[in-house]
């Protein structure tokens, strides 16, 4: 099983986007935190993060780098963010793709399969569990 | 006396009525229901202090998500979404409060207010703290700890909620202040009004003052007579005397006008009282200019209208000396208008005032009770400001001797009185002026007939041989 982990304050939009990455086949773990993050990284070792920018404790740039630091660069993060984003992209070392709130779900879940495929199987094809 | 530092709300009025903001370290509650607009009035105030240089955390304790919130501020002048993330923190305390309790939210807001060094800290949601809370003391521990923590941080709390909570609930027992914001009917038009219910160490403007929402947010309009309950600076009390515009007025009224008063013109519809008021404000100088704050007729017409008594407002307009401000009776506020004369007269150094109508005004007001104070504030408050105002009062009868007042009272709050009628006198319509009062002054009393020209208005000494002229119906004494 594929695991994301999926980081946001506001846990109705985690909620909405772990429903439908569950309905693609994936184990979804949520944190409100990137503290808490951090914990549920060591515990599920994911696949994948989706996490927020604007989040109590430390920020999506913050997390995205003790990420780095913790797991090195194999974990493609995706940062989603409102007013923020621009942040995020001037990072591609830390984050792998940015979204713009409110996102579009299908391109969303369209980009973490195929960064997971990327990540799965180097220069093989191959979907996503269902 | 000690004054307290303060934190601008940057909503001029509510500053106003807060007698300059919010006191730094304090903590208030707005309460409202949904869509009362005190999201509106938090994030505001948030945009502001920002740009004044302080730093805001936003803590939500709501379900609704603060995309959503951004995409409805975003409509409103004052958000900038550059500020959303560095100098404005939004975070998400409802997961929180849900999975571990609201001890672990002051944890965490604690936390917050240090990392981010907030000055400002808006907690929206109480209600959902309420109801998580086993009981009103653990309410009053989250408030109290809050605030405490806050306070030691030198930061402003501002707690909202949809309840409306009575003055008596633990919250309200705990806080410095209470604004209260609210919606009523009156007839079809729905009227916002706010109230400061609670501001401890702090005078402030009571009781309740309309407001707007509009594109630039929260709009507040302190009621003109708490405002001015005693006018901003002394009225000069001089005996000098400005001209009427109307040189046999002048004559009647022994000299002129008493300068910085209030004259009242009185009459039907179609009885020349937007004449007198042309050629008042015809008499408009640059040095001492002259302003129409009219409601019924547009710019052009008025302009029209003068020409044909041989003013050139385009003219007078041009030059400085002449400033039109017309409004539509059918929006406002009456305690908005009151600040927007107030505001043109101080900007364009206005010395001379046609308010075309009283009644206009009178027909935007929620409230008819209150006009009484409202007039006295705002003729007391022209008069102190140097303003020689003349004002028109339509009537509702063309004949008769009924003559219904603005207000009960306006005849002891207005200086001067110019009574206008419509007399049939041999099988002709005649207009007729009466002077009823003139302060400090001796006045010729006699009915004088009103004959407008492309000269302007000339008066005549008129119906000496008549009787029953007030009535309208006027007969010719025979001759004895």
């Amino acid at each position: 099983m594929t695991t994301i982990l999926i980081v946001d304050d506001e846990y109705l939009i985690a909620d909405i986007l772990g429903y439908t990455l569950e309905d693609e086949g994936y184990t979804v773990v949520k944190a409100t935190s990137g503290a808490k993050a951090l914990d549920e990284l060591e515990r599920h070792k994911p696949s994948l993060v989706i996490t927020d920018y604007m989040m109590p404790l430390m920020n999506g740039v913050e997390f995205a780098t003790e990420i780095r630091k913790r797991v090195g660069d194999q974990l493609p993060i995706i940062l989603m963010s409102g007013a923020q984003s621009h942040i995020g992209r001037s990072s591609p070392e830390l984050f792998a793709a940015v979204f713009d709130k409110p996102f579009d779900t299908p391109k969303l879940i369209d980009k973490v399969k195929k960064l997971l495929e990327r990540k799965t199987l180097p220069g093989r094809r191959r979907h996503p569990p269902r | 006396m000690e004054q307290l530092n303060r934190v601008k709300t940057g909503i001029a009025g509510l500053d106003l009525l807060l007698k300059g903001g919010l006191i730094v370290g304090a903590s208030y509650i707005v309460q409202g229901r949904p869509g009362s607009g005190k999201t509106i009035l938090a994030n505001q105030l948030a945009f502001h202090h920002v740009r004044e240089g302080g730093r805001v955390l936003v803590g939500t304790i709501l379900s609704e998500s603060h995309e959503r919130l951004f995409l409805y501020l975003s409509t409103l002048s004052f958000y900038d979404p550059a500020r959303v993330g560095s100098e404005i923190q939004f975070v998400s305390a409802f997961d929180t409060l849900q999975n571990e309790g609201l001890d672990e939210v002051v944890k965490l807001l604690r936390r917050e207010i240090s990392r981010h060094q907030a000055t400002v800290l808006i907690v929206d949601g109480l209600l959902n703290a309420r109801s998580m809370a086993e009981s009103p003391l653990d309410t009053k521990k989250f408030i109290a700890e809050l605030q405490g923590h806050a306070a030691f941080a030198g930061c402003t709390v501002l707690f909202l909620t949809s309840s409306r909570l009575d003055d008596g609930s633990p919250e309200h027992t705990m806080v410095d202040g209470v604004i209260e914001l609210g919606e009523e009917l009156h007839g079809s038009r729905s009227v916002r009004r706010i109230q400061l219910r609670k501001t401890r160490g702090s005078a402030a403007l009571s009781g309740l003052h309309e407001f707007e929402i509009t594109e630039d947010g929260v709009v507040v309009y302190p009621r003109l007579e708490s405002l001015y309950s005693h006018p901003s600076r002394s009225d000069k009390a001089d005996l000098t005397r400005v001209t009427s515009g109307i040189s046999r007025l002048d004559e009647l009224t022994g000299g002129g006008l008493p300068g910085s008063s209030v004259s009242l013109v009185m009459g039907p519809s179609g009885i020349g009282k937007t004449s007198v008021g042309i050629s008042f404000l015809g008499a408009s100088s640059r040095a001492e200019p002259g302003l129409l704050f009219g409601f019924y007729e547009s710019p052009q017409r008025f302009r029209l209208k003068a020409k044909a008594l041989g003013v050139d407002c385009k003219a007078l307009e041009d030059s400085g000396a002449l400033h039109l401000a017309w409004q539509p009776t059918t929006e406002g506020v009456l305690d908005g208008l009151g600040a927007r004369l107030l505001k043109l007269i101080d900007e364009k150094h206005i010395k001379r005032v046609m308010i075309d109508s009283l009644g206009a005004l009178v027909r935007i007001a929620n409230s008819p009770s209150r006009l009484n104070e409202f007039f006295s504030a705002l003729m007391g408050e022209l008069r102190a400001r140097g303003v020689t105002v003349l004002a028109t009062w339509e009537m509702r009868d063309i004949f008769g001797s009924e003559i219904n007042a603005p207000a009960p009272e306006l005849s002891s709050m207005v200086d001067n009185i110019l009574l206008m009628r419509f007399v049939e006198l041999e099988s002709e319509l005649k207009r007729l002026l009466s002077i009823l009062k003139v302060r400090d002054s001796l006045y010729d009393p006699s009915l004088v007939e009103v004959v407008i020209s492309d000269h302007g208005i000339d008066l005549k000494k008129a119906f000496e041989n008549a009787t029953a002229v007030m009535s309208g119906s006027a007969a010719t004494i025979p001759n004895t």
